[in-house]
């Protein structure tokens, strides 16, 4: 070898043929950029899209389009005695009263043959809420406000047919038309008029729900996860909790369901659609996640915490219970709303264990069937009247801000109480 | 006595044996100076222990038993000499009476069910009321007993201690029994299916049509290949397209580009798309993006296109999956040491070609192993092709075409109305397993590939 003879010629950077491998290097470099920056942007652009779609279609839901209906009372043939309303047996008289058919003929009197289809199916439970309000009506004519029928909510909120466009429009001009806050919306339950319809059933549902849930997966989780970051010796068998708890948090949830469904339903035979068995199918599903953000809060407790307490003679059971427990208490609590938040937006086992039945009333007891927001979204979604359309997405709404509340409050805890050593 | 009286009658019980033991154990301490190995507070434990927990085991023990007793003493009452020989007849007409007796029902299919009913509620009102007064007993002896014990050099701590570790020992333990739970029932229906079905019928066979089952051959419409294919066509292919480019670009941006503060916004902003729950992203799918797609297969020429396609759902699950790719490339991309990083700039390569050709290749085991966990979850997905797929297996390789998933199979099959012992809602706990253990591999191979993967460069 002649070490010599090798000729290294320095590269000639300023050289045209540099410069232009250079700017082609710069390019590919931007348009690298530019791809990272598109990605980035267009995953959030999903975000903002999806949630605006929902926005758009759903705000109208929290209003509802009122007909200001005249109804003659002393002429609408009410089987009432006045009297009767002021004391204990109201509710009674007001059933055999004959409200409704009062309310359609008052309906039909103000406007024509057809006059009983622009109200709401619903709408003589306005009149007798009036009623029972202010018996003195019943001796006069009076206005009351009622929800309008479907057909002309969809109309005057800009959807609806040419002839239903054309009579809110007749409506408008005889300045009978009003648009109120629904409040019947938070208030009530499912419905098959989607102008009755509300979404506090299943939002009863849901709270039943998650508090056998919280019961149930909190005190497991946090007590579990202890357990395996504190005292277990390392054997065969906590390893198996291990590998079992990690392979629990990876499961399709609709697995979850398919348990829920052969043992609590068909094993146990507690009661099908219930809230405690969706909080008990649920709590098997969030444990875990409990488990792995406790075991990580847990860690983050640094050694000298409880060599110190063992230094001054506490217990490993008061080493834990007294300081090593309160101090991850707060990364516990953010995991346990996280797992909670993705427990409230579960439908998938809740359907196996029969929670998407009709359910026309607030459940009273965790064993009386009810179904909850996610489901509710679920079934709404498969109607296929307009009016369901709208208050689908209201419903969504109502549900993220749920989600949206639970995430700001686990932030908050996070950044407000998590030590960092 | 109802059970729930009772309940609060022992813990009221315990709170009283809990308030004296500590009385008395801060009285040993201002009698005697000395230094104990326990607190009042684990003496006056360790009494209310021994208060509650054996009158509350033996409830539970007589809860479960007391029914049988019940029936023996109605089957010995003169009445009883009446009932039918036969056995279901006989159980049918004593669960009446039971029911009669308790209030919970007014009327009765058979006659003899009324007058049992007198004697049904006599018996559980006398077995309530042993029943009733033995916990009691139970609770007040035992609390006496352990009352005794306690004494200033007695270690109560331990005890109380040992307890404490029980308890959470069987915490963990829930885990284990939920996981058995899991399989045991998964298996044990499977196993009914597939006493019904032949397995490879099942496994194999390309024709599902679970509406019409011919009792002959029930094999012959539950061929579950086209399902399979389904699911891997819209969660492994379709939702893949979107989420690993997506993802993975997302994940380069925000760790090697974007400013710190752009990076403290949007990596939350990405993390929502995770936490919307899926029965919006199956609304949104159905409501928006199943409609856009068929019109784009019409301008396309498709004109048969299919309203539920493969597609539409396929492309809203790959949204879903974003945030999930993102943050496993994130972490992998992390790992890989900074010399490297450095190294590679320092030669003059310019950042992307640091991307491209170190990064990457270095970070690509753990951004596979990211890759089969988000398949995993994408096949697992329910909620979005309940919704938005079709409910037609097809074998098709257009993804305009309709496509279904054994999750939205699943659903279909155990929302209907048949009755449970049938193939075809059975045929949901086949294919429950079938989805079990596939995501079950896809995770422990995809945790393996990480490990191996982080363990390289540490």
């Amino acid at each position: 070898m002649n070490k010599a003879q090798i000729h290294r010629i320095p590269t000639d950077w300023r050289g045209a043929a540099m410069q232009r491998r250079i700017r082609g290097r710069y390019a590919a470099e931007r348009r690298f950029r530019l791809l990272g920056l598109a990605a980035v942007v267009l995953s959030a652009g999903f975000l903002v899209f999806l949630l605006s779609t929902m926005l758009a279609n759903g705000l109208g839901g929290f209003t509802r389009t009122e007909i200001r209906l005249p109804v003659d009372f002393p002429r609408a043939g009410l089987t009432l005695d006045p009297a009767r309303l002021a004391g204990p047996g109201a509710d009674l008289a007001l059933a055999g009263a004959g409200i409704e058919g009062a309310t359609d003929g008052a309906a039909t009197a103000a406007f024509g043959k057809d006059g009983d289809k622009l109200i709401s199916d619903g709408a003589w439970l306005a009149v007798r809420a009036a009623v029972k309000a202010d018996p003195a009506l019943l001796r006069r004519r009076a206005t009351i406000a009622v929800p309008a029928a479907d057909a002309i909510d969809i109309a005057a909120k800009g959807h609806g047919s040419p002839a239903a466009e054309a009579t809110v429009a007749r409506l408008k001009a005889a300045g009978v038309l009003t648009t109120g806050f629904n409040l019947s919306f938070l208030s009530e339950a499912d419905s098959t008029d989607p102008t009755m319809v509300g979404i506090w059933g299943a939002l009863k549902g849901s709270i039943f729900t998650m508090i056998v849930t919280l019961l149930l997966a909190f005190p497991i989780g946090v007590l579990s996860a202890l357990y395996l970051e504190e005292y277990a010796p390392r054997n065969r068998w906590t390893d198996l909790i291990e590998v079992s708890i990690n392979n629990l948090a990876a499961v399709p949830s609709i697995i979850f369901g398919l348990l829920g469904l052969a043992v609590f339903l068909n094993t146990f035979h507690l009661p099908r659609s219930a809230s405690i068995v969706g909080g008990l199918t649920l709590a098997l599903m969030t444990m875990p996640v409990i488990v792995i953000a406790g075991r990580n809060a847990i860690k983050a407790v640094p050694p000298s915490i409880r060599d110190a307490a063992l230094a001054v003679g506490a217990s490993p059971v008061q080493v834990v219970f007294h300081h090593v427990l309160p101090l991850a208490l707060p990364g516990i609590l953010t995991g346990t709303i996280i797992g909670m938040a993705r427990a409230l937006g579960e439908t998938a086992p809740l359907l196996m264990i029969g929670m998407r039945a009709f359910i026309a009333s607030p459940p009273e007891r965790l064993t009386d069937p009810a179904t909850v927001l996610p489901v509710q979204i679920f079934l709404w979604s498969d109607q296929v009247n307009r009016g369901f359309v709208e208050k689908t997405s209201t419903a969504i709404i109502v549900l993220l801000v749920f989600l949206l509340a639970m995430n700001g409050v686990a932030i908050y805890l996070r950044n407000r109480f998590e030590t960092r050593w | 006595m109802t059970a729930l009286a009772l309940l609060f009658l022992i813990a009221g019980l315990g709170l009283i044996s809990w308030l004296t033991t500590r009385v008395r154990a801060v009285g040993f301490r201002r009698a005697n100076n000395a230094r104990f190995s326990s607190l009042p507070s684990h003496h006056a434990t360790y009494v209310a222990l021994w208060t509650v927990l054996p009158a509350a085991l033996f409830i539970a023990i007589w809860t479960s038993t007391s029914p049988a007793l019940v029936t023996d003493a109605v089957l010995r009452a003169p009445a009883a000499a009446q009932l039918p020989a036969d056995r279901f007849e006989r159980a049918s007409i004593l669960s009446e009476a039971r029911n009669l007796a308790a209030g919970r029902s007014f009327g009765a299919f058979h006659p003899l069910s009324r007058t049992l009913a007198p004697a049904y509620a006599a018996a559980q009102k006398r077995y309530d009321w042993i029943g009733s007064v033995a916990a009691l007993l139970l609770a007040f002896a035992t609390g006496a007993l352990a009352f005794m014990r306690v004494r200033p050099a007695f270690r109560a701590r331990t005890q109380v201690e040992r307890v404490v570790m029980a308890l959470l020992l069987s915490a963990s333990l829930i885990a284990i029994l939920t996981t058995l739970g899991i399989v045991a029932s998964l298996l044990f229906e499977s196993a009914r299916f597939f006493s019904m079905v032949p397995i490879g019928d099942f496994l194999f066979g390309t024709h599902w049509s679970p509406q019409v089952i011919s009792a002959s051959d029930p094999g012959a419409s539950l061929g579950a290949v086209p399902l399979f294919w389904g699911t891997f066509f819209i969660g492994a292919v379709i939702a893949m397209i979107v989420a690993i480019p997506f993802g993975l670009m997302s994940a380069i941006y925000l760790t090697q580009y974007a400013a710190p503060r752009v990076r403290a916004w949007m990596k939350p902003i990405l993390e929502m798309l995770a936490g919307v729950p899926t029965v919006v992203y199956g609304y949104f799918a159905a409501l928006t993006v199943a409609p856009a797609v068929r019109d784009l297969a019409v301008w396309l020429g498709i004109s048969w296109a299919s309203s539920e396609s493969a597609l539409a759902a396929g492309l809203v699950m790959g949204v879903m999956i974003i945030p999930f790719v993102s943050s496993m490339a994130d972490d992998s991309i992390a790992a890989v040491p900074a010399s490297m990083r450095d190294g590679s700039l320092a030669m003059g390569a310019t950042p992307s070609e640091t991307i491209r050709r170190v990064l990457l290749p270095a970070a690509l085991p753990g951004v596979v192993g990211g890759v089969l966990l988000a398949v995993s979850r994408a096949i697992g997905e329910t909620m979005i092709v309940v919704m938005a797929a079709s409910g037609v297996a097809t074998l098709t390789l257009n993804p305009f075409a309709s496509a279904t998933t054994v999750t939205k199979q699943i659903v279909d099959l155990l929302t209907g109305e048949a009755e449970f012992d049938s193939p075809k809602t059975l045929a949901a706990f086949a294919l429950g397993l079938t989805l079990f253990v596939v995501t079950l591999l896809l995770n422990v191979i995809a945790l393996t590939v990480v490990k191996r993967y982080r363990e390289a460069y540490e």
